[in-house]
């Protein structure tokens, strides 16, 4: 392949991380994160649930206008914006079904047809959906978009097994952990690489939550009782730790550092 | 290769979550479930006793303290939330919502004992025996 001439202004590098086990470990566990900590907020600070959405969209917004402003893929920056889209997510959900009375049905429905009407203009626009791509400030709206949808989705589908089936946190695990390692045994045989992904991404939030619960919840209740507190200040200081250490990062020329 | 690395990832995180409380409980993880009490919830005797409490001391009169203590029933109420939900979806709202109205009850501007006290009595009556469809 030719090298393109670099123009004046060089293009942004792209703006998120390749997919790597370090990824998905660090994506469940901000997955666990959102949830436990925006209880946290609500209930023991008792600053209520208004109050705390309020304040966590606002340091959403502020997330991810420093995440869009980045010429290139920032760690920190990146993976901070992942955990406060996830407890935005979550909390988007959580008014819908206990604030407003909508059924999980309805709310899992409506959800699902958004996000495939994102994905169907993002192509219109983009001709394409790749992750590896992700270097204008259009393309990045789109992804922050999608993964925003990803996240209230996955809550209401989650929820809503809970609520129809009886799905319990222990039996959630293995379900959804189920599911994942089926989707990626069907990625592995060929099935569409952008699918899969979206689909396995969906996933890892009733997974994450799954995993959050079997780890917080009392013992009485066949959780291991470590409590909201301990699981989510343990998981933030693994997510600390691989992002700060894991390669999370892009493959990127050793040149393209001054860019 | 990346495939695999997802996959070993998967698997690592589910593993370990899924060991860590049937070592640290040592029981069957669905034993809990079976106590013996009407409710398909489970043992509620301990949101049960802070309800009664809460009774007491609304009919000594003593609303302020009858609101701190109901307090400690919205925390553990909503901390067992995924513990207690999937039992019996149905009957969880149906419990919760009579919670809220015990909490609306006690936490009015001006709160009257007679409301308070029927709140409670209304959540006593549910915990006990949730209505049958």
């Amino acid at each position: 392949m030719t090298q393109p001439t670099q123009a004046a202004w060089p293009a942004m590098l792209n703006k998120v991380p390749e997919v790597t086990i370090a990824f998905w470990v660090i994506k469940i566990l901000s997955t666990t994160v959102g949830e436990t900590g925006a209880d946290y907020l609500a209930v023991n600070v008792g600053l209520g649930s208004s109050a705390t959405t309020g304040i966590m969209a606002a340091l959403l917004a502020a997330a991810l206008i420093t995440q869009i402003q980045m010429r290139r893929y920032v760690p920190w920056i990146y993976w901070l914006t992942v955990v406060l889209v996830s407890i935005v997510g979550t909390q988007i959900t959580d008014a819908l079904t206990d604030g407003l009375g909508v059924s999980l049905y309805a709310s899992t429905s409506v959800f699902a047809v958004m996000l495939a009407a994102v994905f169907a203009v993002w192509y219109g626009v983009e001709r394409t959906l790749s992750i590896h791509t992700i270097v204008t400030t259009r393309r990045e709206l789109f992804y922050w978009t999608a993964i925003l949808i990803t996240f209230a989705l996955g809550t209401a589908a989650g929820d809503l097994a809970t609520e129809a089936l009886g799905l319990g946190f222990t039996v959630g695990v293995f379900a959804f952990g189920g599911l994942i390692a089926l989707i990626w045994v069907t990625y592995a045989i060929g099935a569409n690489p952008v699918l899969t992904f979206w689909l396995a991404y969906i996933l890892t939030r009733p997974l994450g939550a799954s995993i959050g619960d079997l780890l917080s919840q009392a013992r009485e209740y066949g959780g291991a009782g470590l409590g909201t507190v301990y699981t989510s200040l343990a998981f933030l200081v693994v997510i600390a730790l691989l992002v700060a250490f894991a390669n999370t990062g892009q493959r990127q020329r050793p040149m393209s550092k001054t860019a | 290769m990346k495939l695999s690395r997802i996959a070993v990832a998967i698997a690592l995180t589910v593993a370990a979550a899924g060991a860590v409380p049937a070592l640290l409980t040592g029981i069957p993880l669905t034993s809990v479930a079976q106590a013996a009490t009407p409710s398909k919830l489970g043992d509620l005797s301990k949101f049960r006793k802070i309800v009664v409490d809460t009774k007491a001391l609304v009919d000594k009169g003593d609303l302020p303290g009858a609101k701190t203590r109901i307090k400690d029933l919205e925390t553990s109420w909503d901390e067992a939330e995924p513990s207690l939900k999937p039992r019996a979806a149905a009957d969880w709202h149906t419990v919760d919502k009579a919670i809220d109205q015990a909490l609306a009850a006690l936490r009015a501007n001006k709160p009257e004992a007679s409301q308070c006290g029927q709140a409670l009595t209304d959540l006593l009556r549910l915990m006990d025996e949730p209505p049958r469809p």
